[in-house]
């Protein structure tokens, strides 16, 4: 990123992801299975992350309502409240934000723990110790985030919901099951779904970003701080694109 | 296991014969010859730079060299599937310059990484027999649930060790086992390295600058100079020489 | 160990709950969208569908109780709507429920209605094809509100410069205030009156002459034999046939300027509307006024001179004997 003054590093560094990225793709599913490793990434990858990625799914949820109110009133739509918020919690800000937090937490530490493993030489002592570094540690931690993004942007949808429900009722009175009633009235699989599997290609794309940065850091412990730093604001970075992709691409075939 | 050690064992454990490695222009190993025998300690005395790292990287198979030849235990290594590789990797250990012990993971499932990893059908009793065995060599079973990052440098270096040592290698490869320790500590290594030497009657090739440790350790020292090696002799004579290419390493 | 087992169920749950969610969201969407456990289908065509779409709600009578499952296009007139709907829904629509296709407030999506009819009727059946009704389309309403607003701004446009010119215009003021014209108008209409009293009078005495000359009275002889007095005949007959002429002619003016008068009135063209602009047109009237005064008095002296004639001068006398006695 330091260097994206000129097109030619940039385009190197996109070469090289790509790269690293088809090596992901040729490898992931033949064996050795990495398991045990993969169920260990899974709860440090995913569990670990609910605190935070809850806490921001509330406040983005009791936000965006307080946020969204005054405009709905000055239009006369205020009981359309529930129905707008819930359609933009599912749709877009429960997996862009849940993405971008997950990027700054999990990428950042993937790519300073790729990174010191590989400068303290303890990827060549898994290699020495008949493991394959590549499956053993990128395999199972971009598999990781790409199951655990959807399932930890599912539940922030959940908490942001709820966050919601607290904010449509600081003013004005909503039973549960009305703004229940509401939510789903409005809401549609294609909704839903586009914004489901996006979340798969967001995890996968914290992942792999980390991992890439992590597994070629150099220069020592100064290229440990530059590979975490660089994973999250490409990872970031990433997601948008990404975001920017899969609107374009439900648009196309229709579902939007 | 029993088709890889074969008769030859009674003599050479390492030939490298006519090895070349170059990462582009820097020409670091240019025709490197070497034979490390049976219960053999070969100290590679060497310029900061000058392959040595490379030359242990290479014979582990981190590295593949350009050009010659590296029979390990009479397997030849150039051509072999990662499989077979890690076959012969199990029959060597690695003791990196600065540990390499993993992070994330305890002691003991610092040491039962590769014992998991080279020899899968294997019980947990079993396992945990041999991390305390690999650990009462290096005197540091009551570290068995603590967190690397919890140990001083030494402790760390012993640990390890013993993590080279649980798998019962016929050879050992010393990547500058006292670099960063105090005197005493690098002494007290050495001696472990001694220790185990008698034990388990292992080959070592060790990588060092420290002269206490190519004394007391080595039966034969290697000058590597310029890529190739230079001089070859018993610490004695070394000493004796008048070469002044030899003698800057001594004094 | 334990603290991984520990992890491990830890994951398990986060997961679990993550899918239950997920299971739950779709769960409820695919309810409210009909999509699990309703098999009864109903259709119902229309002409034009509006942008009805797979997946719109159906209601009866407000409450959503099925989606639109497909619209199929029968022929070129004729759309073909399948829905589902709730099963319980079976016992509840009858078969002459009216389906229309509405719009969920005044922007929304496009939903069916069905409506209930206070009629006694069967319960629909499994693929109950329903009645239609064209629903107000909203487009075409605005449609038309729209061209119905163009020509109101286009009357009233007209009705300005109208109204503009009538102002502006002294003739028409002129017209307006002249008291003359109504009380000549009526002169007349007075004469034509008194004229066509006096020939219908006149035809009826005629008839009468005609009957005692076939029935061989009076001077028939005379008649036959003298040639000026055959002569003279001809010359009244042909007086007649004149004065028939005339007073068709009279009376054809008269109606046709009444009509045109009415017109103008009415519909604010034509005369009126020239009149507005010429002034010539009221000496027109005046004199056209004028010539049908003076036509229906050249009558009168027409009818008088026939009075005069010799030949009917007897019968007069009689008739007017006749009147006298019958005043006194």
């Amino acid at each position: 990123m330091d260097e994206s003054l000129s097109l030619k590093p940039f385009l190197k560094e996109t070469g090289k992801v790509s790269k690293f990225t088809i090596r992901y793709l040729s490898k992931w599913f033949l064996p050795p299975y990495e398991i045990k490793e993969l169920i260990r990434q899974c709860y440090v990858i995913g569990y670990k992350s609910l605190p935070l990625v809850g806490l921001t799914g509330f406040i983005m949820g009791l936000v965006l309502t307080m946020q969204l109110r005054p405009f709905m009133v000055e239009y006369g739509v205020e009981s359309r409240l529930p129905t707008i918020v819930g359609i933009a919690i599912i749709r877009e800000i429960g997996p862009v934000i849940t993405a971008l937090i997950f990027a700054g937490k999990i990428g950042s530490s993937i790519g300073a723990e790729l990174g010191s493993m590989k400068v303290t030489e303890q990827i060549d002592a898994m290699e020495v110790s008949g493991t394959n570094p590549f499956k053993y540690l990128v395999v199972s931690r971009v598999f990781a985030t790409t199951l655990m993004l959807p399932v930890l942007a599912i539940l922030s949808d959940a908490i942001a919901l709820y966050g919601s429900y607290l904010g449509v009722n600081i003013k004005g009175e909503t039973s549960f099951k009305l703004f229940w009633n509401q939510i789903f009235e409005a809401l549609e699989f294609r909704d839903v779904l586009p914004a489901y599997i996006k979340t798969y290609f967001f995890g996968f794309a914290v992942g792999i970003i980390g991992c890439y940065k992590g597994f070629f850091c150099e220069k020592g412990t100064e290229g440990v701080g530059q590979s975490a730093n660089a994973s999250v604001v490409i990872a970031s970075v990433l997601i948008f694109i990404l975001d920017l992709l899969s609107v374009q691409i439900t648009e196309l075939l229709g579902f939007n | 296991m029993e088709n890889i050690s074969n008769s030859n064992l009674g003599k050479a454990v390492i030939e490298i014969k006519n090895v070349s490695k170059s990462f582009g222009d820097n020409h670091v190993l240019i025709d490197f010859n070497l034979t490390l025998n049976k219960k053999e300690n070969i100290v590679v005395l060497g310029k900061s730079g000058s392959g040595k790292s490379v030359l242990i990287k290479c014979i582990i198979g981190l590295l593949k060299p350009d050009k010659g030849s590296i029979t390990i235990l009479g397997n030849p290594i150039n051509d072999v599937t990662l499989t077979e590789m890690d076959k012969i990797r199990a029959k060597i250990g690695f003791l990196f310059q600065s540990n390499a012990l993993y992070d994330s993971m305890s002691v003991r499932e610092n040491l039962e990484f590769p014992l998991r990893r080279h020899w899968i059908k294997i019980n947990q009793n079993q396992v945990n027999e041999m991390v305390l065995q690999a650990l009462e060599d290096v005197g540091l079973k009551h570290t068995v649930d603590m967190m690397p990052i919890e140990l001083s440098g030494g402790m760390r270096k012993r640990i390890a060790l013993a993590r080279t040592l649980i798998l019962k290698p016929e050879i050992i490869l010393y990547d500058e086992p006292t670099t960063g320790l105090d005197p005493i500590t690098a002494k007290e290594i050495i001696n472990l390295m001694i220790t185990i030497k008698e034990k388990y009657n292992t080959a070592s090739l060790i990588i060092s600058h420290d002269m206490n440790c190519v004394k007391i350790a080595s039966d034969r020292i290697v000058i590597l100079l310029e890529g190739k090696c230079y001089a070859i002799d018993s610490y004695e004579n070394l000493t004796k020489s008048n070469d002044p290419k030899v003698k800057q390493f001594f004094e | 160990m334990k603290k991984e087992i520990g992890n491990d169920v830890k994951l398990g749950l986060f997961v679990l709950s993550s899918i239950l969610f997920l299971i739950l969201l779709l769960y409820m969407i695919g309810k409210n969208k009909n999509f699990f456990g309703s098999n009864l289908k109903i259709r119902s065509r229309f002409e034009n569908v509006q942008g009805l779409k797979a997946g719109n709600n159906v209601r009866f009578a407000g409450i959503n109780i099925g989606t639109v499952d497909v619209v199929n296009i029968i022929d070129d007139t004729t759309l073909e709507v399948s829905m589902n709907i709730e099963d319980k829904m079976k016992d509840i629509i009858k078969a002459n429920s009216i389906v229309s296709i509405g719009t969920d407030g005044l922007v929304g999506n496009k939903v069916i209605n069905i409506q209930a009819v206070k009629e006694r009727e069967r319960h629909i059946e499994q693929n109950e094809l329903l009645p239609s009704r064209r629903a107000i389309d909203t487009d075409e309403m605005l449609k038309t509100l729209n061209k119905t607003n163009k020509d109101i701004g286009i009357i009233a446009e007209n009705l300005k410069n109208t109204t503009n010119k009538i102002n502006n215009s002294h003739v028409i003021w002129d017209l307006l205030s002249d008291k003359s014209i109504p009380k000549k108008i009526h002169a007349s209409l007075e004469n034509i009156n008194q004229s066509s009293n006096k020939i219908k009078t006149l035809l009826n005495h005629s008839n009468e002459i005609v009957e005692h000359v076939m029935s061989g009275n009076g001077s028939i002889g005379l008649l036959l034999y003298d040639t000026i007095m055959r002569a003279n005949l001809f010359t009244t007959i042909e007086n007649f046939r004149i004065l028939g002429k005339h007073a068709n002619e009279i009376s054809k003016q008269i109606s046709y300027t009444l009509d045109s008068f009415n017109n103008d009135l009415h519909n604010s063209k034509g005369t009126i509307h020239a009149l507005l602009n010429d002034s010539l047109l009221t000496h027109k009237i005046h004199t056209s006024v004028d010539n049908i005064d003076r036509s229906s008095s050249g009558l009168n002296e027409i009818i008088d001179a026939i009075k005069q004639s010799f030949l009917f001068r007897a019968y007069f006398r009689k008739i007017e004997e006749k009147k006298t006695r019958g005043l006194k």
